[in-house]
Order: structure tokens, then C-alpha cells, then sequence
């Protein structure tokens, strides 16, 4: 969690700390080195003698000082690769570590990069699985000295006798049910139970809410619950909470036998309890449980108050009132001589969301009242605070100041994960960021990421891709576009697999700089990133590159890239291919007919028939001007289009009648088609 | 003369709720209109309240969403100055729209504006508003004018308890409407309390005060726990104590009720409220019954009041915006700098399950993803699967660095017990132990039970060896 990044700071100190102890060495042995010299040598040595003056010189004002003999340093076991970890940058143009493996795995979209991770994880989950099922088959230590991670771990019950130590084993294994059967046994047999042990079944009991734990080392159970956290990040941020309150505490269940059985409740019981309902959404019964807590002349903890700060949106509907509520219990908690800690305030905080636009001020003070405390926000709290400062939508209203100041305060700090929501923070000041359009707080959300560890904080591969979605849409909205293709560059393959919205904003940064001879490229990438499946961005990319004429050369490398692209449609892959729309034909066919690539735009033609698609009439007229020297099909695209029955048949066939050097078959056929279609009329 | 005028206030409530002049939600502006009607209604001095009170009848209710201070400037120019009270409430208004009027604040559109300047003065009558204010927010209207109704049912007796204490401190103006006020508010909610009919704590508190009857009327169970929690503490929760016989009866009688545990909960709570009332009496400022109801009230509006009023500093400190650091702003002040005795405290209890849930919950957060081959390697390191950078290869023989060299090579001595001191058999163990004081692998505990293992063995052959004169020769 905490990685002792100070020891490379401590390591250049040193080094500095040698190098003037070297400092202070060379100018003390340089002053008695002239005091010799200057004997034996007398006048004759002023050359060597002048410049060993300048050097005590240049070192007089250092010798001023003290000499500190630096203390004898012990490094951490990392420090060394610490340092040479620090020397290794990113490589822009290298995918992630992770997947540096066989180069074909490597993953080119975000889909394969997660399942590249998942199934990494799925595999390790597995090894460990059955590593612990079946210790029997893992008896064999090789490692000296011994490796205790790499060795099965006891994962089933040994002790089959009823005794304390068998009911220890089942809390220390999480077995909710078996602990509580034992302590049943117990307590029927009448065995004397350790204070201790009683307090850990109790908190066993609440916390899994009187439920079996889910199984994390198996692999199944791992999915369903990979799965489901995707579910819920798809539903989006605001179902979160209530989703991980999903577990239900249920009436008279262990915990409150137990507790109820206990002969004497310290306040460690009544906090086991209330967490654990508050955990499981039993609000009132918290409430309820601390009154009782009260009556008995017990003073909560902290804990307490955290849940049940946590609790508070529940219990009440109106703003004030969650306000006054919450003032309520932090004046409580003071009154019992209560220290909070981070969690109370950043509880306080995600609470405060919940109450409108009351929260702005008494969020602002909490933040103070943690700075006069020394208890340093984390990445959560300011996660908070801008959520009630941005509330959706009005963020015209309030202008980037609170996010202005707070990067402030916190651009250089390099903070660790001392919140589960601190993950939260940057994808939503960049949202904020991107909403307000403000690229300069854009940067410096970006930089504060390379602050030190904080790169740890952007949270899992989904809200990694947000952020970067929104650094880049950031950037395609209000950079120059050069820039956005630097940045582009290098965020690119490494760190951020841009999604087809992203690509998209890429196209109308390009649109608006004028940069199309780039598209071809970009169309690259597209295909690299596996969206070349989603026919509204590739009918984009189409129908920018076919909006204007462009120099030959830009006109060749367009045409070849609408051919990739024509294949893109035709190659029938795993992947729901793509649907021909008229207008995508139409514009790969005018592209290959800029270029003068006549056969490939027949063959387009022919497509159109093939697709049951109408071309449009500019399109043939486009045709005809561009087939100039081939009569045969300038009379063939009149026959196509009489067979599409399209109104402007006869125009084209008078045209072609009049600009071609036709054969006499054709003027014929020609005419006929002219005339069918007239007494069609 | 206070029965009519409160009747007067009354019917005017009572007709401004029955007229439907208000919008059926609380009404911004409508409601301190109510309020300043009752206040000016209670005030002793005040004769022309019935008058006052139609001005506001006539009052056209404005827009829901309309600010606040509209209404005050509306019933301030309402209100024609005749008497004492009523040029106290216009002042008061003028005084909190003042900082409106100053340089207006970018914010100032927004309603909550209102709110917190009213706050700004520190002066008893703004606690007035405050009240005012904050019953504008939360209650809807029809509750109001219940209560409003119920007020006189009660009044009549509250009014000559009160007579006696008020009538000398009559002159003492704000202070005298603020505890009338805050005395009025009280009534309301006992009188409401009492409508519904005697409740169980009566039977067992002869002298019931109207302390525990305002706490009952508060709606929600929690909040009366908490309220009641904040003036226990006040009252020195370590003084009040329980007689067992108390709590004997207040059981008994929850147990006739339907939910036992609550019910018994609440009146432990009502006791000991009491038991706590008479540390109040003898701290000497207590024997004035509007004080006690004044010192009660302090469970409810101060929280409010808090929030607003550092509401208003902070817009009044830094006119427009925030100037100042984002940490250095005026904060909550509910708690002290901790010294260390409390944090030892938790240190020495260990970490139980929830503590490393949540640490494992904060590891499972963070992206652990190595970047390079070198943070790959700090993992394995950490996880104890490579060996230590600068390498050590004694990295793992702790238990070994204990034992000297001359243990490991000079094993000699162990020989001096349970061997013949020549003979072949002699002759074969000073080989073994030439031969395990060059072996680097095995630890000085493997060589002794090395060494024991042959011991034992040649004991048990003894009679074999001397068959065959070997043991000794």
C-alpha cells in the first residue's frame, strides 16, 4: 500500500553528504599541502601554489561549517531496486508492462488488454486454488530459505474437537456458520470462553453480516464478482453506494443472539454490532442500538460515529436535517472525547453530497476542521468536495475555482491510498475539467498524476480509460491539434486504448485544423484499436476524407485507404461485421474515382447492386465526367442506373450520347433506355 | 390581556390557513409572516398586533421560490411602526438585509444566501430569525397552523406560570422577546404532546417540567436520543445515576407495551433527563423556569445556526469568492487538537477484523500493477520470492547467526561421552566429526543429533562389538 519512496530521495542526499565530505577532504589537504609547498618551493612554485589557492578559494566558504560524519545508513531491502526502478521511464511507444509477454498476445483494443488482465488474474486464482485444496500434492519445499507464499495455505478446518481453539481456527478461516455452531457447543457444554475470542466471532458475524463470506480464492466466484463490479460501474457511480449496501441485516440473526447472550457489553460489542448493521443497511437499528449503547453509560469509538455518520442520509430526507444531524453527532463524538480520524470527515463529506447545495460551506469547514486537526485529507475527500461543488450540469455556475485552488494546495504532494473511493478523484476532476474546458486545470490534473506514486490512485483499468478518455477529449477540444497528436502519440499504445467517442473527437480536432491528409493514418490506428466495426465512425472517417478534393497525392493515399477500408466491410470475422449504407459506398466510390482508379469504382457500382443501395445522382454524374475515355462503361452505368430506375437515366444517357464516341450498339441501347424510361413515365 | 392578543394572533393564523392565502408547501415567504404575527402577538407591549396581523393577511403571497428577504422587507414595510415590538422587528429586518444591500456577492442569487445572512448578526433578536427561518425550511404549512391552533390551548396556564418571572424582566426588550419566543415554542410542542393524551413518564415523575414533555414532541426517536444525548452530556452524565428501583419500574411498565426494549430505553432516558434537572436547579441560574426551557432549547436551533452563521462569515470575510488558502477558512470548531493519551489508547487494543478488512480493502484499490521489471521485482520482494538486494547469502540463517564457528568445526568435545576412548570405533566417529565440521549444510543441532544418532546406535551394539573385541581395541 505504502511503498517507502523516501529512500530515494535519502539515497541522492547521501550522496551529496559524501560528495562534501570529499569537498571539505580535498581543502583541507589542499591548505597543508600549500603550507608545504610554499616551504620547499619558496618563490619558485607560484604556478602550482596559485591554483591550489584557487581551489581553497572557491571551497573557503564551506569550510566554515562543521563537518557531520554522516550516521551509518541501513537500506530497506527494496532500495536498491527502488533506485534503479526510478531510472526506468515510460515507453510511449511499448505497451504496458503487464502485457509484455509473447508479442502476439500483445492486446491492440481495450477489450483484449482486459481480458488479457483477467485471464492473468483468473490464472494466478487458479494456481492458488488449487495450491490450497489440495496441499497434499505441495508438500515439497525447494526454496531455502523457506518461502512461505509460494506454500499451501490452510484453507480447510484441522480441529474437529469442540474447544476454543477449534472455534479460533473457524474465525481465523471466516467460517461464519461453523464459528457460530461451535460457540453454541461452547457455550452448551459450558466451556469457559476467552473475553477475546467472543469479541472476535462477534465482529466476524457483523461484518459478513451473519452471512458465508464469498469465496475469494476460487476462480468462479471470482468472476460472477468481477462481473458484477462491471455491472455496477456500468450503471454508473451513483448506484454504488446502495449496491454495496446490498446485504440485508436480518431480524434476530447471530450477531444479536450473541450479542444479546454477552454478560457484560463493553463498547467494543456495541461497535462490532453497529458497523455491522450500518454495513448492512439496518439504519434505524444502529440508531437504536447507540441509544441503547448510551443508556448503559458507554462511550462510543470512533468506528461508531464513522457508521453511523454513514448512516445518516437514511434516516433523514431534508437537507438541513441531514445537516443539523450530522453537526449533531460530531458535537457528540467531542462531547465523549472522541478523536476523529480521516475516515469520520471523508464520511462526513460523501454524506454532505447527499444534502445539496447546504453542503458547499460546512463541506469547506470540515476541511478546515481537518487542517486545524492535522489529519491530512485524502484523494477521497476533495473527491467529495467537488462533487458538491460540481453538481451536474451546473458547473457554469461555479466557475474551476475550488478545483483551481485545491490543485494548488496539493500539485506536489504524493498521496497513497488511504480511502477506498480516493480511486475516484482523478476521472472526476478531469470531468470536471472537460466540462468546464478548461485545459490549463486539464495539465495540471495530468501532472498531478506523475506526482510521485499518485499514478497508483487512478483506480482500475475502467476509470483509467476515463480519465484518459477525458484528458484526451480535453485536449482534442481546445489544443492545437499537433499537440493532440503528441499527446496522442503517447498516450496512445501505452496507457490509454481510446474508445470509438474518442476517436471521433479526434476526427473533428483534425476536421477543424484542416489536418485530412492525416485521416489515413488515423484510419490505421482505428483498425489497430478494433473499431473498424462501428459503422458511425468509419462513415465519419469516410465521408470527412470525401467532403473535399484534395491535392493528387492526398487524393492516391485516400483512395488506398478507402480500399482497406471497402475490406474492412467485406472481411466476414468473429465480430458482427459492417453494413454497406449508401453513403458509405458513395463515398469510397467518389474517392476511388478522384484518385482514377475507374476499374475499383466499376467495381463499387457493382456493389451498389449487389447491397440492394441507390447511388446518388451526383455520384453518377461524378462517374460519367471521370470515365471520359471509356465509352463501354459510361454505357454500362447507364444501364445500371435504368435499373435502379432512377429519374435522372435519361439525362445521363443524353449526356453520354452526347460527350462519348459510341458504337452504333450502343447508341442504340442507349436510346432505347432513354425512351423505355420515358414511356415508363 | 395575553389571551386576547394571542387569540387575535391565533385567528389570524387560523384564517390566513383557512382562506388558503398560502400555497400548500411551505411557503417561503409566507411563513415568517406567521412567525413575526405570533411574535409580535406574545409580546406583552404590543397592542395593535390584530391590526398588524391583517396587514400580513393582506400580504400577497409571493412565488414559492422567491428569496426570503423579500418577505422581510415585506412585512417590515408592512408594519407601521407603533409600538416597541414591532419597530424592534423592522430594525431587525432592516439589520439582516443590510449585508444583502453591500456589495452583492456573485452567489447572491441563490436562495441559501438568505439564509445565511440573517445569520450574520450575533444580536438575540437574529436568533429570532433564525427560528423563523428555519421553520420555514423544514415544516409544511398545514403542521403550522396546528399548532398554531393547539397554541392557546395550552397558553393559559403556561402564561400565569410565567407572569411572575416576566413581569420584572418586562423591560429588558430583545432579551425579553427572544425568551418569550423561544418559551412560546416550547408551549406549542408541549401542548401538542399533551393533546395526544398523558404518556407514561408522567405516572413516574411527579413533577414533570416541561423539559422531558418538549423533548417527547419531537417526532423521530433518533433525534430525541440525540438531543437528549447532547444536554445529558451537558448535564455531567457522570452525576446523574439510576436507582435501581427506577429502572425496576420503568421496566415493568415497558413491558405492558408493545415494542418493550424501546419503550424502556426512552423512559431510562426520561429519568435520568430528570435526575439531571436538579444538578440544573442548583447551579443557581436555574431557578428562573424560562432559563431552563431557554438552556433546553439550545439542543435544536444551535446546530442551525452554526451552519449559517459560518455561512455568513465566510461571505462577509471575503466579499466575492474565496480568497483565502482553501484550509485556512473558518472551520467547524467542533473539535480539540488531540493530545496523545486518547491515541495510545487505540494502538494498545490491535487490530481486529474490521482493521484488516479495510487495509485489504485499500490494497485491492490501488493499482499494484508493475510498470517495469524493477517494481516487479520489489513485489517478489515483498512477497518474500527473491533474494535481498545488496545479496546476503546468510539472508535466512537467522537462527545460525547465534552460533559461533568453533560450534561447527570443532565437534571434538562432543565425543567425550558415550564413546570408547580408542579403538576402531573411536577412530570411525573422529572421522564423522572430521567430516561434519566441513559439512556447510547441516546446522550445529543436525550435527549433534548427528553425532547422538551414532551414540545411541553403538550403545545398542555394544554386546555385537565386544563380540567381536572391536569396541575397545
Amino acid at each position: 500500500m505504502v511503498s517507502p519512496s523516501h529512500n530515494a530521495p535519502g539515497l541522492s542526499k547521501n550522496m551529496a553528504a559524501s560528495g562534501r565530505h570529499a569537498g571539505h577532504y580535498i581543502n583541507k589537504n589542499s591548505r597543508s599541502l600549500l603550507n608545504h609547498l610554499d616551504k620547499l618551493l619558496g618563490q619558485r612554485g607560484f604556478a602550482l601554489s596559485s591554483v591550489l589557492r584557487q581551489q581553497t578559494a572557491t571551497l573557503q566558504n564551506d569550510s566554515t561549517e562543521a563537518i557531520v560524519i554522516p550516521r551509518k545508513k541501513t537500506w530497506g531491502k527494496e532500495a536498491v531496486l527502488e533506485a534503479l526502478a526510478s531510472t526506468v521511464n515510460r515507453d510511449p511507444t511499448a505497451y504496458h508492462y503487464q502485457f509484455q509477454d509473447d508479442p502476439y498476445l500483445s492486446p491492440r483494443t481495450s477489450a483484449e488488454s482486459k481480458l488479457y488482465s483477467m485471464s492473468q488474474e483468473s490464472g494466478r486464482a487458479a494456481a492458488k486454488y488449487f495450491v490450497d485444496m489440495y496441499p497434499k500434492y505441495f508438500t515439497k519445499d525447494f526454496a531455502e530459505p523457506h518461502i512461505p507464499c509460494l506454500m499451501p495455505a490452510s484453507v480447510a478446518l484441522s480441529l474437529e474437537e469442540v474447544s476454543e481453539e477449534a472455534l479460533k481456527e473457524r474465525i481465523g478461516l471466516r467460517k461464519v456458520g461453523a464459528a457460530v455452531e461451535m460457540y453454541d457447543q461452547l457455550v452448551q457444554a459450558g466451556t469457559p470462553i476467552s473475553k477475546q475470542m467472543t469479541y472476535d466471532l462477534l465482529d466476524l458475524i457483523c461484518f459478513y453480516g451473519d452471512r458465508e463470506p464469498a469465496q475469494e480464492g476460487e476462480p468462479e466466484a471470482d468472476q460472477t464478482e468481477a462481473s458484477a463490479e462491471e455491472l455496477r460501474r456500468k450503471r454508473g457511480r451513483f448506484h454504488r453506494a446502495s449496491d454495496t449496501l446490498r446485504g440485508v441485516w436480518r431480524e434476530n440473526n447471530n450477531a444479536e443472539r450473541l450479542f444479546r447472550l454477552l454478560p457484560e457489553r463493553e463498547a467494543r460489542c456495541y461497535s462490532a454490532v453497529i458497523r455491522g448493521m450500518v454495513k448492512h443497511g439496518a439504519f434505524a437499528k444502529a440508531f437504536d442500538m447507540y441509544t441503547d449503547m448510551l443508556n448503559n453509560r458507554l462511550t462510543a469509538d470512533v468506528d461508531i460515529f464513522n457508521a453511523l455518520i454513514l448512516a445518516v442520509p437514511e434516516m433523514r430526507e431534508a437537507y438541513t436535517e441531514k445537516v443539523d444531524f450530522i453537526t449533531d453527532l460530531l458535537n457528540q463524538m467531542s462531547q465523549q472525547k472522541v478523536q476523529p480520524n480521516l475516515q469520520t470527515f471523508n464520511n462526513v463529506l460523501k454524506v454532505l453530497r447527499r444534502c445539496g447545495a447546504l453542503a458547499k460551506s460546512i463541506s469547506l469547514q470540515t476541511l478546515s476542521e481537518m487542517k486545524a486537526l492535522g489529519i491530512a485529507p485524502s484523494l477521497a475527500s476533495f473527491n467529495h468536495l467537488l462533487a458538491i461543488f460540481y453538481k451536474g450540469g451546473s458547473a457554469a455556475d461555479y466557475p474551476t475555482d475550488i478545483l483551481q485552488e485545491l490543485l494548488s494546495e496539493i500539485e506536489t504532494i504524493s498521496f497513497t491510498c488511504q480511502d477506498p473511493e480516493d480511486v475516484w478523484f482523478f476521472s472526476s476532476a478531469m470531468k470536471i475539467c472537460l466540462e468546464t474546458k478548461d485545459m490549463k486545470l486539464g495539465y495540471k490534473v495530468h501532472s498531478l498524476v506523475g506526482v510521485g506514486d499518485n499514478w497508483r490512485l487512478l483506480g482500475d483499468s475502467y476509470q483509467q480509460g476515463m480519465f484518459y478518455y477525458r484528458f484526451f477529449s480535453l485536449l482534442c477540444l481546445m489544443e492545437h491539434v499537433d499537440v493532440v497528436l503528441k499527446w496522442y502519440h503517447q498516450l496512445m499504445p501505452s496507457l490509454y486504448y481510446p474508445n470509438p467517442q474518442g476517436m471521433r473527437d479526434l476526427l473533428q480536432a483534425l476536421d477543424t485544423e484542416s489536418r485530412l491528409e492525416l485521416l489515413p493514418s488515423i484510419w490505421k490506428d482505428v483498425k489497430t484499436l478494433g473499431h473498424d466495426n462501428k459503422s458511425d465512425l468509419v462513415e465519419e472517417l469516410l465521408s470527412l476524407m470525401a467532403r473535399e478534393k484534395h491535392s493528387p497525392e492526398v487524393q492516391e493515399s485516400f483512395a488506398d485507404c478507402a480500399l482497406d477500408i471497402k475490406a474492412a466491410f467485406d472481411v466476414d470475422r468473429r465480430k458482427p461485421s459492417l453494413e454497406w449504407s449508401p453513403l458509405a459506398l458513395g463515398h469510397v466510390t467518389t474517392l476511388l474515382l478522384r484518385a482514377g482508379r475507374i476499374p475499383q469504382a466499376w467495381e463499387m457500382m457493382q456493389l451498389f447492386k449487389s447491397k440492394n443501395r441507390i447511388p446518388s445522382e451526383a455520384l453518377l454524374e461524378d462517374f460519367l465526367s471521370q470515365c471520359s475515355g471509356a465509352p463501354t462503361t459510361a454505357v454500362e452505368l447507364v444501364k445500371l442506373s435504368a435499373a435502379f430506375c432512377l429519374p435522372a437515366t435519361p439525362q445521363l444517357a443524353q449526356r453520354v450520347l452526347l460527350e462519348f464516341d459510341l458504337t452504333e450498339d450502343q447508341r442504340t441501347t442507349l436510346s432505347e433506355l432513354e425512351s423505355s424510361w420515358d414511356h415508363n413515365e | 390581556m395575553y389571551r386576547g392578543l394571542l387569540r387575535t394572533a391565533r385567528q389570524c393564523a387560523f384564517s390566513l390557513h383557512q382562506t388558503g392565502a398560502l400555497p400548500p408547501k411551505c411557503d417561503n415567504a409566507a411563513l415568517p409572516v406567521f412567525r413575526l404575527g405570533r411574535s409580535v402577538g406574545i409580546h406583552p407591549f404590543n397592542t395593535s398586533s390584530t391590526s398588524y396581523c391583517e396587514n400580513k393577511e393582506n400580504a400577497p403571497a409571493p412565488p414559492q421560490l422567491k428569496d426570503k428577504e423579500d418577505a422581510q422587507k415585506d412585512s417590515a414595510s408592512l408594519a407601521a411602526p407603533t409600538d416597541q415590538a414591532k419597530v424592534e422587528i423592522t430594525a431587525e429586518c432592516e439589520g439582516t438585509n443590510l449585508p444583502d444591500n453591500v456589495p452583492p456577492p456573485p452567489q447572491a442569487k441563490y436562495k441559501e444566501d438568505a439564509h445565511k445572512d440573517s445569520d450574520s448578526l450575533a444580536t438575540p433578536t437574529d436568533q429570532v430569525k433564525v427560528e423563523m427561518a428555519a421553520e420555514c425550511e423544514g415544516t409544511n404549512l398545514p403542521e403550522q397552523g396546528e399548532t398554531l391552533l393547539k397554541t392557546p390551548l395550552k397558553t393559559e396556564e403556561e402564561n400565569q406560570q410565567k407572569t411572575e418571572e416576566r413581569q420584572p424582566r418586562v423591560k429588558t426588550g430583545k432579551e425579553s422577546l427572544l425568551d418569550l419566543l423561544v418559551a412560546m415554542k416550547v408551549d406549542v410542542t408541549t401542548s401538542k404532546k399533551r393533546s395526544k393524551g398523558t404518556k407514561i413518564p408522567a405516572r413516574h415523575e411527579p413533577t414533570v417540567t416541561p423539559k422531558p414533555a418538549a423533548m417527547e414532541s419531537t417526532h423521530s426517536m433518533f433525534q430525541k436520543a440525540t438531543v437528549e444525548a447532547s444536554i445529558q452530556s451537558d448535564a455531567q452524565p457522570s452525576v446523574a445515576s439510576l436507582s435501581p428501583e427506577l429502572v425496576a419500574a420503568a421496566s415493568a411498565a415497558a413491558a405492558s407495551l408493545p415494542d418493550p426494549s424501546r419503550a424502556e430505553s426512552e423512559l431510562l432516558q426520561q429519568l435520568r433527563q430528570h435526575e439531571a434537572e436538579p444538578e440544573d436547579h442548583k447551579r443557581g441560574e436555574a431557578n428562573n423556569i424560562g432559563n431552563i426551557i431557554a438552556d433546553m432549547k439550545v439542543g435544536r436551533p444551535a446546530p442551525r445556526q452554526h451552519a449559517r452563521s459560518s455561512n455568513t462569515i465566510h461571505f462577509d470575510e471575503d466579499g466575492r469568492g474565496y480568497k483565502k488558502s482553501l484550509f485556512e477558512r473558518k472551520r467547524l470548531g467542533i473539535f480539540n487538537p488531540a493530545t496523545d493519551e486518547e491515541s495510545t489508547d487505540a494502538a494498545i487494543a490491535g487490530p481486529n477484523l474490521w482493521d484488516t478488512e479495510f487495509a485489504n480493502l485499500l490494497v485491492r484499490t490501488a493499482n499494484h500493477m508493475p510498470r517495469n521489471g524493477f517494481e516487479e521485482m520489489i513485489q517478489w520482494t515483498r512477497d518474500g520470492r527473491l533474494w535481498q538486494y545488496p545479496i546476503d547469502n546468510e539472508i535466512g540463517l537467522e537462527e545460525e547467526a547465534a552460533v559461533a564457528f568453533h560450534e561447527h568445526i570443532f565437534l571434538d568435545r562432543h565425543l567425550e561421552e558415550g564413546f570408547p576412548r580408542q579403538g576402531p570405533v573411536r577412530h570411525f566417529m573422529e572421522l564423522v566429526v572430521a567430516g561434519l565440521s566441513r559439512n556447510h549444510h547441516l546446522s550445529v543441532r543436525q550435527k549433534t543429533e548427528h553425532i547422538d544418532w551414532y551414540r545411541t546406535y553403538f550403545q545398542e551394539k555394544e554386546d555385537v562389538l565386544k563380540e567381536a573385541a572391536a569396541f575397545l581395541n
